[in-house]
């Protein structure tokens, strides 16, 4: 690998949003693909977060600041990258469901989901069912990612898959639930793809879901 | 034996006739009185009349003041949001805190000015009156780091605390001098403690070091404070992998309400065996489980926690965070029973 590189999954991991943004752009004026730099760069750094991040050697502040590190570094290769769906890896629709306000760890996920090369498209927070639905088939999307951070709130993600079947596009998008409160029991119990305790975890699950 | 002989004997790690129990029910009390959250969480009377409806018809223990997490907040007037059928929280859009260079505006404010903490300082004192020296209340106060992230977007104080970590400790110092304040208010109520929520420290959010660093003197200074004026200091963190040790080295709690064994104990047995000494162990029932869980299901964990925990004193028996929703309450009425049957001591 390029020296260059490494430097930027070392800073990204840092959290060092300048100097990723710099790399990136050293990087592109190096020559080198715009492609080769998000997958063996930034992707590879969130790679090191995830694990580290899973394993608890670093946690949700140094997440976070890593996570901005690749937006920043991402915004550089945006228009040298090929296509529209650069990455794909597969499309996400991602939210909180209505009646929850809760949003960190609905980002968390979403930044590991984009750390493993998903396009995900943030509903944010207190997502009406339909809103989901709609989203889904209007952006012929994967999976459905629904978070809830109240007991109050996990019975919307049934109404979510009950609408999905409805809709008709319950055999070919996946729906992972996830949350504080939530569990593999009621995950399970609603009739979810998946459930997982973390957020690299749910990363690693969308992977095996989209090339089972 | 009365509910505050009972708990008193456990906090002193003997064991009294069966293990303390209190579902945490809280602003859900408000469904037996007929009030919406609004009314619940801004009217004194509503507050109380909730709080003790739930405590007589579930026969709770000890009654935990927690009315919601923007209490502390408002009083640098954080804009808040009073949904009918949630709990209020911060306009996220309009936030005190607006940017990383706005943190000055954390500046000392007169506790008596915040309507919000007058309004617990009298849920505080109509409770104590009404409780009659027959059971515990305890107030809830959202600790320093706690009430910062509630008037900076919490997801930005995060980056923060990377970035500029001294400048969001000075702001939480600040507000830890408003907090003692407020902690003295609430104490000369007659309430028997202060719970202190640390969110924070907690392996689901930041290291060990980084709270000990950002918070660990600060709820060390409301600690000794509290201690000074003869009442209880307790935590309550429904986080995952908490730091006890870090916790107990700076605060030296009474009890500890928690919902998953620390960051060092596999399980609720070790952290028995660790702590149990130290502290009084306060859980540690999903409130999933005490929600949308079968009754077997929650059997078993309430069975789990007292084999665990119980032995010689120094439990109660409570869901590991506030239960929402109506549906608990059946469930608040079955852990009551299994407190009585199953936690019963063995004389």
């Amino acid at each position: 690998m390029s020296e260059v590189l490494a430097n930027i999954s070392a800073m990204l991991q840092k959290g060092k949003r300048k100097d990723v943004a710099r790399l990136c752009q050293q990087a592109i004026d190096e020559g080198l693909d715009a492609n080769v730099i998000l997958t063996d760069g930034l992707l590879a750094g969130m790679d090191v977060i995830g694990a580290k991040f899973k394993a608890n050697e670093i946690f949700v502040p140094q997440v976070l600041v890593a996570a901005r590190a690749m937006k920043a570094g991402s915004e550089v290769l945006k228009p040298y990258l090929a296509g529209d769906d650069a990455s794909g890896k597969g499309k996400i629709v991602m939210g909180t469901v209505q009646g929850d306000l809760h949003d960190i760890g609905k980002n968390l996920v979403i930044m590991m989901f984009e750390g493993k090369g998903f396009e995900v498209i943030d509903l944010g927070v207190d997502v009406p069912t339909e809103k989901f639905i709609q989203t889904a088939i209007e952006e012929d999307a994967d999976i459905i990612g629904l978070s809830a951070l109240l007991t109050t709130t996990m019975p919307v993600m049934a109404e979510v898959i009950k609408a999905a079947e409805e809709a008709g596009i319950r055999d070919r998008v996946k729906i992972m639930v996830g949350g504080a409160p939530v569990t593999k029991e009621f995950a399970e119990s609603i009739g979810a793809d998946a459930y997982t305790e973390d957020a690299p975890s749910a990363a690693e699950k969308a992977l095996e879901l989209i090339s089972a | 034996m009365n509910s505050m002989e009972r708990v008193v004997m456990a906090l002193n790690h003997q064991e009294p006739d069966r293990v303390p129990v209190y579902p945490l029910l809280a602003g859900v009390s408000r469904h037996l009185i007929g009030a919406n959250c609004r009314e619940w969480s801004t009217d004194a009377d509503t507050c109380v009349k909730g709080l003790l409806k739930a405590k007589e018809e579930y026969e709770l223990d000890c009654i935990v003041t927690l009315i919601d997490l923007s209490v502390e907040c408002s009083a640098w007037g954080q804009e808040l949001i009073y949904p009918e059928n949630e709990a209020a929280h911060p306009n996220y859009r309009n936030q005190v805190i607006e940017d990383e260079d706005s943190y000055d505006k954390i500046q000392y404010v007169d506790y008596r000015t915040c309507d919000r903490m007058m309004m617990h300082i009298d849920v505080c004192r109509k409770l104590v009156e009404a409780a009659k020296g027959e059971y515990p209340v305890v107030a809830f106060v959202f600790g320093p780091l706690g009430t910062l992230s509630m008037l900076r977007n919490q997801e930005e104080m995060y980056v923060d605390c990377i970035e500029q970590p001294e400048v969001v400790h000075d702001a939480a110092g600040v507000i830890t001098q408003v907090l003692k304040e407020y902690c003295d208010a609430l104490l000369a109520t007659g309430v028997q403690g202060i719970m202190f929520d640390t969110l924070f420290a907690s392996g689901s959010i930041m290291s060990k070091d980084m709270w000990d660093e950002l918070e660990g003197d600060l709820v060390q200074e409301l600690a000794e404070f509290v201690h000074s004026k003869g009442a209880m200091v307790m935590i309550h963190n429904c986080g995952g992998k908490i730091y006890f040790d870090a916790q107990i080295r700076r605060m030296h709690p009474e009890a500890i309400s928690f919902l998953y064994p620390p960051d060092d104990c596999a399980d609720f047995a070790e952290c028995k065996e660790k702590y149990g000494d130290v502290t009084t162990l306060i859980g540690c029932v999903a409130p999933t489980t005490a929600t949308v869980g079968t009754p077997e299901k929650l059997e078993a964990e309430c069975k789990e926690s007292i084999d665990a925990m119980a032995k010689g004193g120094g439990f109660i028996l409570a869901t590991g965070c506030e239960l929402i929703s109506p549906n608990a309450f059946p469930h608040a009425k079955h852990m009551v029973e299994i407190a009585k049957t199953y936690g019963a001591y063995k004389k």
